[in-house]
């Protein structure tokens, strides 16, 4: 358990992105989410952190709370400095896929959480923020 | 490592798999080895697996499950996942999961009722 309201957590290994998993589901249960909530969070932590791993090798998955007015949320940040996405349309569309996925990982994602923004260069990396508000 | 985590039961002719709550990529490779394997060995017509207890169903995961039952159908043998939870159900089908040919059950118990296809004789009346 974690009792700060930020933090961050390398990604350079396969079993990383379980630790990643870990660490979002506390957070997720300690800011009062509802279990299918947790579910979904931690369900497309796993799909981004994958995402770090398996395209740019390594990364890191910065967490913290936000809130908006009364309403308390979960950030999650997945920075890397891997070949960066040259077609964000794309990589947004269901079943595109570069690493022979199932192309699921990003719109997935998108469709789990309240917001994505991804900020791209290729050559340089990629960045993506997901956030979900506790309803 | 991967391998403890896993255990594949023999009961009658039905291969029974508890998969682990959070497992890691390796663990799912692994289990879809051992699931092949035993299923070889024991010439089981069927296999059961149970994820009542996995608590993160991504798209890793699901291809490996999808896989897996296409794998076993080619060997003969028939799957039924058994016990997914609401808020994995939930999940899965936001994220556009599909599970192919997978057969599935509320829990393990109705899971070996799919795959008992042979007529019933004495007509107990539990079964509709």
């Amino acid at each position: 358990m974690t009792n700060e309201d930020a933090g961050e957590v390398r990604i350079d290994s396969e079993s990383d992105i379980v630790a990643a998993r870990k660490i979002v589901r506390d957070m997720a249960i300690a800011l009062g989410f509802g279990v299918t909530d947790v579910t979904r969070i931690v369900t497309a932590a796993s799909e981004l952190t994958r995402n770090v791993f398996r395209y740019a090798g390594s990364g890191i998955m910065r967490w913290r709370t936000v809130t908006a007015g009364e309403v308390i949320g979960l950030e999650l940040v997945f920075e890397d400095h891997g070949p960066g996405i040259p077609d964000i349309t794309r990589a947004m569309e269901v079943g595109y896929t570069t690493k022979g996925g199932l192309g699921l990982g990003l719109p997935g994602a998108k469709r789990l959480m309240d917001e994505l923004e991804i900020e791209s260069e290729v050559g340089k990396g990629t960045r993506v923020t997901v956030k979900k508000w506790r309803k | 490592m991967a391998d403890d985590t896993i255990s594949v039961i023999k009961l009658h002719n039905v291969l029974m798999v508890t998969v682990p709550p959070d497992p890691d990529d390796e663990t799912v490779s692994a289990l879809q080895e051992r699931v092949l394997q035993t299923m070889e060995r024991y010439e089981a017509k069927g296999l059961v697996l149970d994820i009542s207890t996995v608590e993160t169903l991504d798209s890793f995961f699901a291809r490996t499950v999808v896989e897996t039952v296409q794998m076993v159908a080619l060997m003969g043998g028939r799957t039924v996942l058994a016990g997914m939870r609401p808020s994995v159900a939930i999940t899965a089908t936001q994220l556009g999961l599909t599970l192919g040919s997978a057969l599935t059950a509320l829990d393990v118990d109705r899971a070996l009722d799919v795959l008992d296809d042979r007529p019933r004789l004495g007509g107990d009346g539990d079964d509709q």
